[in-house]
């Protein structure tokens, strides 16, 4: 059975291969390290001196710290929470000591008693090693309820009267007399219904979310018929990227209700799915009627959809709209991550 | 009973779904069985459902309220001005404002998917019924027409509003100038400067011109007075402004010259 590769756990542990993560520990350390060198020093030369100093301890500790656990970071996210926490505590403690005793002189405990240094340096590295991991713990909880509440939106766009009813209404009229093609449309509903339904914390195979997306699109054309015109670009799309669920189909959703349905003469569609520069690529376009385009429209769901990819990918997702005159264009780009082999 | 015979009710449909004017027609077939009608024709849009109904009156117009263009609440205002102005059921899937209005105003309407049942009583209730006031339809829309309606040689022709470059007030009439013709309305300007306050300005007693239309302004005068004209975008005429309106006015053409 294949295995999707979790996003997240009970209490989920920060990507440790993300340039995002990784900017954030260098960038917090680092300022822990000027505010530690301002609570010690008494003149301008004793700051410089302390930053100095601090700095060179800091350092060392820090990088072999996030190289570790990049090369573990597949390791971390199998064991559970509690005990990747532990481990990193020793292992920042591990580095100290190691970096103090073998160091040389400019990071031996010179002065004092040297093992009272020697501890109270890893009770430092550790408190900051706790302080980093409280706050990606935070951050989490901060931006964590854009999962919770995708699901519901994609929901209640999915229960948006409107697609509701119009729906059931055009299934009602061609029961009778095209009974295989209202048959394909309630399966295709069931399926939306099922998909908006699923705990949205697994990664999912992009082609699924793509046959999805077209059961959707199939619904809409059931309804506008000849006015909801599509060109899906998928030569490029690798078949086995992974990626997070209800992206792509509330992106359509939005093309369709603010791009094609003001229009009397309908309009296209086109969904581009490529592999660039080893990030995958997604990109929605649709026609924008001169009073769709003044209106603000509901972006409600793209907004989920951002703090979504914030929360996954961190910077290494980017999110770009292009607005012109006539057309609206979502461009997405996130990190390209293949399904696990068996 | 009754001596005078009974004509079949006449019924037309305004959806811009196929589907759902399919759906629509298949129940007013299983209706016919109790009660006399009969289903003149179909639209999908606005222009088109004036233009069938001008040549084919029905007594019924089972209307749509959300359609692209046009929505349905607006259309029925411009249905209004025929010769005959039927009797309309709103159809709706799902609109809890536009709902509720109507409940207040006891207008009839329909929700989608439609029970053949509610269709049968509304048909029923609309034999007696008059077509609803157009001052209660602007109410129920508190936005502007996106549309002006013209009485021409029996035909009702849709202006697009953003195709208004100015209006003007003549007699009892308002001239709608676009950059192709002019139309002739029977409605009053000083309504109209309320309807459309963000979109024209005022800048004479008798005209209001789009803002967007404003290329500038020159010196000149009509009759010997001397004051300022205004230039439009995709027109070469010019219009007097007075100088009651010229404080208001000249700031436009700043902008506007800024724009072009």
């Amino acid at each position: 059975m294949p295995r999707t590769r979790s996003i997240n756990q009970n209490i989920p542990l920060p990507d440790f291969r993300n340039l995002g993560t990784v900017l954030r520990m260098v960038l917090l350390v680092n300022g822990i390290a000027l505010f530690m060198a301002l609570a010690q020093a008494d003149s301008p030369d004793g700051l410089w001196q302390q930053m100095l100093y601090g700095s060179a301890l800091f350092q060392p500790v820090l990088l072999s710290t996030l190289l570790a656990l990049y090369v573990l970071n597949p390791w971390l996210r199998r064991v559970t929470y509690r005990q990747a926490v532990g481990f990193i505590i020793l292992l920042v403690g591990f580095f100290t000591l190691a970096i103090a005793r073998l160091g040389g002189e400019l990071f031996a405990a010179s002065e004092g008693t040297a093992g009272f240094v020697e501890s109270r340096r890893c009770l430092i590295a550790a408190l900051i090693a706790l302080l980093m991991l409280g706050y990606f713990r935070w951050r989490d909880l901060a931006l964590s309820p854009a999962r919770g509440a995708a699901r519901l939106q994609a929901l209640q766009a999915r229960i948006r009267p409107h697609f509701l009813f119009n729906s059931i209404n055009a299934v009602l009229a061609i029961v009778k007399s095209e009974p295989k093609r209202a048959e394909t449309a309630l399966e295709d509903m069931a399926d939306l219904f099922r998909m908006a339904m699923n705990d949205a914390h697994e990664l999912v195979a992009l082609k699924d979310e793509v046959a999805l997306a077209e059961r959707y699109l199939a619904l809409e054309q059931l309804r506008m018929g000849e006015r909801l015109q599509l060109r899906w670009h998928l030569r490029d799309m690798p078949q086995d990227a992974l990626i997070p669920p209800l992206v792509l189909q509330p992106l359509l959703e939005n093309a369709v209700y603010h791009g094609i349905e003001p229009l009397a003469a309908g309009g296209l569609i086109e969904v581009s799915l490529y592999l660039g520069d080893r990030r995958l690529h997604l990109e929605v376009r649709n026609p924008l009627s001169a009073t769709a385009a003044k209106t603000d429209g509901n972006h409600i769901a793209l907004a989920n959809i951002r703090e979504r990819l914030a929360l996954l990918f961190d910077v290494e997702a980017e999110y770009r709209v292009e607005r012109g005159d006539d057309s609206y264009a979502v461009h997405i780009i996130i990190p390209y991550r293949e399904k696990e082999a068996p | 009973m009754n001596d005078t015979v009974t004509l079949p009710l006449t019924v037309f449909v305004v959806d811009d779904e196929p589907l759902a004017r399919r759906r629509l027609k298949e129940l007013l077939d299983d209706c016919a069985v109790q009660i006399e009608l009969q289903v003149v024709g179909e639209a999908g849009n606005g222009q088109e459902a004036l233009d069938k109904l001008s040549a084919t009156p029905a007594e019924v117009v089972l209307l749509d309220i959300r359609m692209p263009q046009m929505d349905g609440l607006e259309l029925a205002q411009h249905l209004n001005k025929l010769d005959h102005p039927p009797v309309i059921i709103f159809t709706t899937a799902y609109d809890a404002y536009a709902i509720k209005a109507f409940e207040q105003r006891a207008i009839d309407y329909l929700l989608k998917p439609i029970r053949l049942g509610r269709l049968f009583e509304a048909l029923t209730r609309a034999r007696d019924a008059v077509p609803i006031r157009t001052e209660l339809l602007q109410e129920l829309m508190p936005e502007a027409r996106s549309h002006l309606s013209v009485h021409e040689r029996g035909r009702i022709i849709l202006v697009p509003i953003e195709e208004v470059i100015y209006l003007r007030a003549e007699m009892k009439y308002v001239t709608v100038r676009t950059a192709q013709r002019e139309y002739l309305i029977e409605e009053s300007l000083t309504a109209l400067e309320k309807e459309y306050a963000a979109r024209f300005v005022r800048i004479h007693r008798s005209c209001l011109v789009a803002k967007a239309a404003v290329a500038g302004f020159e010196k000149g005068g009509e009759e010997g007075e001397s004051g300022w004209l205004l230039k439009l975008h995709g027109l070469d005429e010019r219009l007097p402004v007075s100088r009651r309106q010229w404080s208001g006015v000249k700031a436009l053409g700043n902008t506007g010259e800024q724009g072009a």
